[in-house]
């Protein structure tokens, strides 16, 4: 056993959708064995940018390299009888099955909680789809995009005062790193009950329900005062906006009475800002308009960073709108090791994103890179599944594996 | 209470959003969560809205009724060296300990890890700051709102040549709460097997960038930051949100294979687009986006946003409104599933709050009770189970520490 905090827990993945494999890598981060199944194809995941050199290659997808560290991978057509036969043997070695399958597609592989709990009936498997497994919508098909919308967040996004403008999606893949964050969580708690249980379970994750759980205030508008939010997100109090420095765009935030006292201090304690229309923070808010442009004629005197720095000095939380290359070269992140480097066969050498956090007694580490396609399908079948040579051969030449 | 981790409990110091997020997951799966709030320094989310009937309350704020489902309440000021010694002996009852003040704050309180480990020896502690208990800027203050552009969401986030954006809500809060519940679990696992606690240094701003590697991979292989594209993404067309009949009434349509394309362009009554040139393949149609979108809108803005999704469902292809906070409450699929939990509360009724995204087949998460009200619970805590008489009890509130 390893020295990670799940060292020892055995977890299968399927998953094309990246909700899944970035649960899997939280578990795989902690010292998990996690063993990736792919179809032969690969996980579509591999298809998708930024690549490594620009040009789209199988395996040099920054997101699938990123989200599949740590993992040992298996390429295998589970669709035939004797690629399902496999996967049983391995469920049957396995401590959590976790996937990202629609439902139609995780029934007609056989992921059914039925099935796999009669493999191993100490077996967890977390299905995770777009709307859970029951209701109206459970077929439904869906992208991150759809997502979004679903569970309201995009409704919540877009620029003030460009109505024309539509409602808009955060960067990347959010929807499934909320889904996949939260399928984590709900299967370790199931880990943890096992211990003392010895049974499995059936978690069931509703990706909608994850983006809909998190929507700030504004969702309990709605409940609390028959409100409907606003396509572009109510401020009800106010800074909380960007502002062009002289060099780059800076968030200027005040959410304590006390952070907008210090920032007026900062800005030499102007006249107007002993305005009633500024008295506090949602005035501020309805008179946000009127105070805009003082803050700007401020913030525009100075550079990003020397503004943050100074604003922390006095507390004042405002953050600069960090690009990528800021935050590959950040002191602070640099002085926490937060970026890690891993060299992939195909891919090359890159800092990867590190440690979400640290825990003293049991380390995230980044052990291994994402494997290449079907890398490990010939150890796990053989080691971990005691099969021989021509076993292993035979089905690969058939094309079970790859 | 029942759930997963029915029998474990929580010594909870957070505050805000981030924190709580956190404690939230724990009590949704059955952990008795206690949280120390103080009247000299309420709970930031008490004071914000929305309120019932705009009037503003301590217990009325919808944000932190959300937030705080399913956990306990008491007054305790820790700010004072007896309350920290009475948090103490909460901790020393606890299995987990949570805290998200700005880094270094825990310990000039006397409530850092070396000290609680002194009550309780397995104890596993996380801090959840923006900035993570090391580095040069470990001190820095963080809310939510700021791990949006922190993290660097911001810069790749908005409409082709806008300025960068916010995504409409303090999304670095539930992002850190949920990656913390979930090493905090991890944690628990691991000293549930070998009887070790441990401490866990966790940065909001870390957790946040774990969710924004698309963009930090294409730095570190390419050196180059993704440019902001609105809703349009490199492997999809068409992939949008567009407009439909009625006022601010969109519809969002993502359209990832050649079998989707085709099965859309029958769908909206277009067979024949199916094999235009313009938009045979993925990239013919990124080729061609701007007359591709201005085709798919032309007959959404003519339809009801859910006739939209349902006619492209029924055949396949990925669609759906933004849905609005009434939306939400009243959709169908939402409701059939039981995911939103409606407890009765003192002072603000009966409210539909969201409920837990997930569902145990064994263990049955649900959420008991609706969020407390301030100090809802000092009696049970400070009676009950740290054994406290009532004269003592009356004593610590006359002279502010239970406060």
């Amino acid at each position: 056993m390893g020295n990670g905090a799940l060292s020892g827990l055995t977890v299968v993945e399927l998953s094309r959708r990246f909700a899944a494999s970035y649960t899997g890598k939280l578990m795989a981060d902690l010292g998990a064995e996690v063993i990736k199944v792919e179809p032969p194809t690969g996980d579509p995941v591999r298809g998708m940018p930024p690549f490594a050199g620009g040009e789209p290659h199988p395996e040099k997808s920054g997101t699938f390299l990123y989200l599949n560290c740590n993992k040992q991978g298996v390429a295998l057509d589970i669709t035939t009888a004797a690629g399902r036969d496999v996967l049983d043997r391995l469920l049957a070695t396995a401590d959590v099955l976790v996937h990202d399958y629609a439902s139609v597609d995780a029934g007609s592989a056989g992921i059914t909680w039925e099935r796999v709990h009669d493999v191993n009936p100490r077996l967890i498997l977390t299905s995770l789809t777009p709307f859970g497994l029951s209701g109206p919508y459970r077929d439904f098909n869906a992208y991150d995009l759809t997502v979004a919308s679903a569970g309201g967040w995009t409704t919540v996004n877009g620029q003030p005062g460009a109505p024309e403008m539509p409602p808009l999606r955060a960067f990347g893949h959010q929807a499934a790193y909320q889904a996949g964050v939260n399928a984590a969580v709900a299967t370790m708690g199931a880990v943890v009950w096992r211990l003392k249980s010895g049974r499995g379970q059936h978690v069931e994750v509703s990706a909608q329900e994850c983006i809909a759980s998190i929507l700030e205030l504004t969702y309990v508008t709605w409940p609390y005062m028959g409100v409907e939010v606003v396509r572009y997100g109510q401020r009800p109090l106010h800074p909380i906006d960007f502002f062009e420095c002289k060099d780059g765009w800076i968030f200027v935030l005040c959410l304590e009475e006390k952070q907008w006292r210090s920032f007026v201090e900062m800005m030499g304690n102007p006249e107007w800002a002993e305005w009633d229309v500024f008295d506090n923070a949602f005035v501020r808010a309805s008179n946000w308009d009127v105070l805009k442009p003082f803050i700007a004629e401020f913030v525009a005197d100075w550079t990003v960073d020397d503004l943050y720095r100074a604003a922390q000095a006095k507390r004042i939380p405002f953050a600069p709108v960090s690009t990528m290359a800021d935050l590959i070269d950040s002191p602070h992140l640099k002085a926490r090791g937060f970026f890690a480097e891993i060299a992939h066969p195909e891919a090359g050498a890159a800092m990867y994103p590190g440690a979400p956090y640290k825990l003293s007694g049991t380390p995230w580490e980044l052990r291994t890179p994402a494997p290449t396609l079907g890398q490990h399908s010939s150890l796990v079948l053989g080691e971990r599944l005691g099969m021989s040579v021509d076993e292993i051969e035979s089905l690969r030449s058939s094309g079970v594996i790859a | 209470m029942n759930g997963p981790l029915s029998g474990y409990r929580v010594a909870d110091f957070t505050w805000v959003w981030a924190g709580p997020s956190c404690t939230m997951q724990l009590a949704h799966m059955g952990a008795e969560v206690i949280r120390m709030e103080s009247m000299r320094r309420p709970c930031l989310l008490r004071a914000l809205p929305p309120w019932p009937d705009a009037q503003p309350g301590l217990n009325r704020s919808g944000y932190f009724n959300q937030y705080n489902q399913g956990k306990r309440s008491i007054l305790l000021d820790i700010s004072k060296p007896e309350a920290a010694e009475i948090a103490k002996r909460l901790v020393a009852i606890s299995d987990i300990a949570v805290e998200n003040f700005a880094g270094g704050v825990i310990d000039r309180l006397g409530l850092g890890y070396d000290e609680l480990k002194k009550v309780k020896q397995d104890i596993i502690m996380i801090s959840m700051s923006g900035y993570g208990q090391t580095g040069p800027d470990a001190g820095f203050v963080s809310y939510g709102p700021a791990q949006v552009p922190l993290s660097g969401l911001s810069s790749l986030t908005g409409y082709a040549g806008w300025p960068p954006m916010h995504v409409g809500m303090s999304y670095g809060d539930p992002n850190a709460g949920m990656h913390a519940a979930f090493a905090i679990l991890s944690a628990l696992f691991h000293r549930e097997r070998t009887g070790e606690g441990q401490y866990i240094d966790m940065s909001q701003w870390e957790s946040s960038l774990a969710v924004v590697a698309e963009g930090l991979m294409d730095q570190a292989f390419n050196g180059t930051q993704p440019p902001r594209m609105g809703n349009r993404i490199q492997y999809m067309a068409p992939h949008g949100i567009y407009h439909c009949a009625g006022e601010d009434r969109w519809v969002s349509i993502a359209v990832l294979t050649d079998e989707e394309w085709q099965a859309f362009c029958g769908a909206i009554g277009q067979p024949e687009l199916a094999s235009d040139a313009r938009f045979a393949t993925l990239a013919d149609r990124k080729a061609n986006e701007d007359e591709l979108d201005a085709i798919v809108e032309a007959w959404t803005s003519e339809l009801d946003r859910f006739e939209v999704r349902d006619r492209l469902q029924a055949v396949g292809v990925a669609a759906f409104p933004p849905m609005t906070n009434k939306d939400l409450a009243e959709d169908p699929h939402l409701n059939e599933r039981g995911f939103f939990a409606e407890k009765e509360h003192p002072e603000v009724g009966v409210r539909k709050h969201a409920g837990i995204p997930w569902k145990m087949s064994e263990t049955p998460c649900r959420v008991w009770r609706a969020a407390p009200t301030i100090g809802q619970d000092n009696e049970y805590v400070y009676g009950e189970l740290l054994g406290m008489s009532p004269a003592e009890i009356a004593d610590l509130t006359e002279r502010e520490i239970i406060h």
